[in-house]
């Protein structure tokens, strides 16, 4: 039996879910796309769920990897897909002067939207280091916006919370400290922490800081905390595809207790909010 | 107290008839968005075979309270949910806990919730556990948390639970995990389970009806080739992830699960509730490009299939 894209054997209300097309009313905006290499793959699950842009964080790969083969790739990806896609590039504060050359490159200079802090970090310099006054300077003079990876995992001998990350890999509590540095510079910190109990309150104080959840399993009332303790204007929404899915980053949203009017903002206003300025320079046409 | 199994049994065939017997068309639906018909099932569509009551040791979950539970279920189409209890996590008096699970299902759900208890074989008396989840409590199977209870499937009393409990004609559950192990409290250090030992033991127990619960974040690679290859081990997919995960477990072509197909005959629904969203697992199915007989059979008719041959 063949399907077309946007139809379902099983009519998602008969199982409490939105239909497709209360998912496109949401305007869903993905801020943490993975997809670049298997793009032309990934874009049915992407239209079959209803989701109105993705926006890459891995344009022009790594500081330190230079591969013009894949810049190119990446630029012809965001050319070609423009209605779909876009797309912010890493930065490694281990590297600042490489960064600041790539966020002109790519940023003042090119196509991209934002810069991301990515979690494989080669050195240990974490996003609160002084290393990131002049990348977050440089960000806020472009207007890009600035994802920050962050996991808090258990390990250590004693365990503790955080004991168990990556060399350089930022902590929620890391981005509260750059955030205090630069109180009138939005940021997203990414992955609410993993351990998102310790990841909500570690950013709370800081109104400058946005929440995003994507990239594990869902846990239910994750959100309902993260509302009740930020609020749902500093959310956003990710859906970490292509390892994974819509169904696991969709639930988080649904299994909260929100108004759709609420759920919109998490899904996508919130995002169009911090990004318009940036995307409307570069000839997007942007609709709070 | 004592609980007819017979009545658990009857619930569960009433859904293996309505998803092999039936015409499937009468259960599901081509559905397009210019589609606006009425939820076609609003008895339920789906056998959930991982649920859990009580209290999880480390957070007060939002849906912990079995009423409001049963209610979000239903709410979501499950008619039917093989239930365990947190209790059997760390608690020694096994009995108890199932004691105490059998009669919240009974008290709780009108019949939604099928306990599950479990058993110990590290612990003593544990063939008298099994003896009263089936004499009993009715149960029509056991869920075990090696991880937990802290023995690994190499442990010969595993092997001896697994010949009682195919004796019995009990579905036994393994589960794999319960929770992100980078999330864990730092006092408690729970392992996910090994299963590389399973298509080993299974040889010599080759009719008991085993399902992993939670497998893919760690069943992965050589371990879940095996297993699908050398066993007939089923899986709950409630921490199947990936874009399009269901369709590409069972094409081959998983974005990091391994090239070895998984036919929807070997897949059933589990939510990991109330730990995790309900609707996780249901969107799973509007994700996937399924056709109908896949759909029929990994919503209810497995694991309705399942309580039959066991």
């Amino acid at each position: 039996m063949s399907h077309s894209d946007y139809s379902f054997t099983v009519d998602p209300a008969a199982l409490g879910l939105p239909s497709r097309d209360e998912l496109v009313d949401m305007r869903i905006w993905d801020s943490h796309y993975h997809g670049t290499g298997s793009h032309e793959e990934i874009v049915k699950y992407i239209k079959r769920m209803g989701i109105e842009r993705v926006i890459s964080l891995d344009i022009g790969g790594g500081v330190t990897s230079e591969d013009p083969e894949r810049d190119k790739r990446h630029r012809s990806l965001l050319k070609e897909w423009r209605k779909l896609l876009s797309g912010i590039t890493r930065i490694d504060p281990g590297y600042p002067h490489k960064s600041l050359k790539k966020m002109e490159r790519w940023i003042r200079n090119g196509p991209c939207i934002g810069i991301k802090y990515s979690g494989l970090i080669e050195l240990d310099v974490t996003c609160d280091h002084p290393n990131s006054d002049p990348i977050i300077e440089l960000a806020e003079e472009l207007g890009a916006v600035i994802y920050i990876h962050t996991w808090i995992k258990v390990g250590g001998n004693p365990r503790y919370a955080g004991g168990g990350n990556y060399t350089g890999e930022s902590t929620p509590m890391d981005v509260a400290k750059l955030a205090e540095r630069f109180p009138d510079v939005q940021m997203i910190c990414g992955h609410q922490g993993g351990d998102w109990e310790l990841g909500i309150r570690a950013i709370r104080p800081h109104e400058n800081v946005l929440l995003e959840f994507s990239g594990a399993l869902p846990t239910s009332g994750a959100v309902d905390l993260a509302v009740n303790e930020l609020g749902t204007d500093r959310l956003v929404w990710g859906g970490h595809g292509p390892s994974r899915s819509y169904a696991n980053e969709l639930s988080k949203v649904y299994d909260a207790d929100l108004s759709d009017e609420e759920r919109m903002k998490i899904f996508g206003t919130n995002y169009r909010r911090l990004a318009a300025p940036i995307m409307r320079e570069k000839g997007y046409s942007v609709k709070i | 107290m004592s609980v007819n199994r017979r009545r658990f049994l009857k619930k569960s065939l009433w859904g293996m008839t309505a998803t092999l017997g039936a015409p499937v068309s009468g259960i599901l639906q081509k559905f397009d968005r210019s589609d606006d018909t009425e939820p076609v099932a609003p008895e339920g569509l789906v056998i959930d075979t991982n649920v859990h009551i009580s209290e999880w040791p480390f957070r007060d979950l939002k849906y912990s309270e079995t009423s409001a539970m049963v209610d979000k279920l239903r709410k979501h189409g499950i008619r039917e949910a093989w239930t365990g209890s947190y209790d059997a996590l760390f608690h020694k008096n096994i009995d108890s806990v199932n004691a105490r699970l059998a009669e919240a299902c009974q008290q709780e759900g009108e019949g939604l919730l099928v306990p599950f208890g479990t058993v110990n074989p590290r612990w003593p008396d544990w063939k008298e556990d099994l003896r009263r989840c089936d004499e009993a409590y009715g149960m029509p199977g056991i869920r075990l948390y090696p991880g937990y209870q802290n023995y690994t499937l190499e442990l010969p009393e595993f092997a001896e639970l697994l010949k009682e409990a195919s004796g019995r004609g009990m579905v036994v559950q393994i589960a794999i995990d319960q929770e992100d192990e980078r999330m864990q409290h730092p006092r408690v250090e729970i392992p996910a389970v090994d299963v590389s030992p399973l298509p080993a033991v299974l040889e010599s127990v080759p009719d008991v009806t085993v399902q992993l619960l939670n497998p893919f974040r760690h069943v992965r690679g050589d371990n879940l080739e095996s297993v699908i290859k050398e066993t007939d081990v089923l899986f709950d997919i409630s921490n199947l992830d990936g874009n399009g995960g269901l369709e590409r477990i069972m094409a081959g072509n998983h974005w990091y699960l391994g090239s070895t197909p998984i036919p929807s005959a070997r897949l059933l629904m589990g939510s990991h509730v109330p730990f995790r969203p309900v609707e996780n697992v249901l969107f799973k199915l509007m994700e996937s490009a399924l056709d109908e007989e896949d759909a029929a059979a990994i919503m209810s008719g497995n694991a309705a299939r399942m309580l039959r041959t066991a």
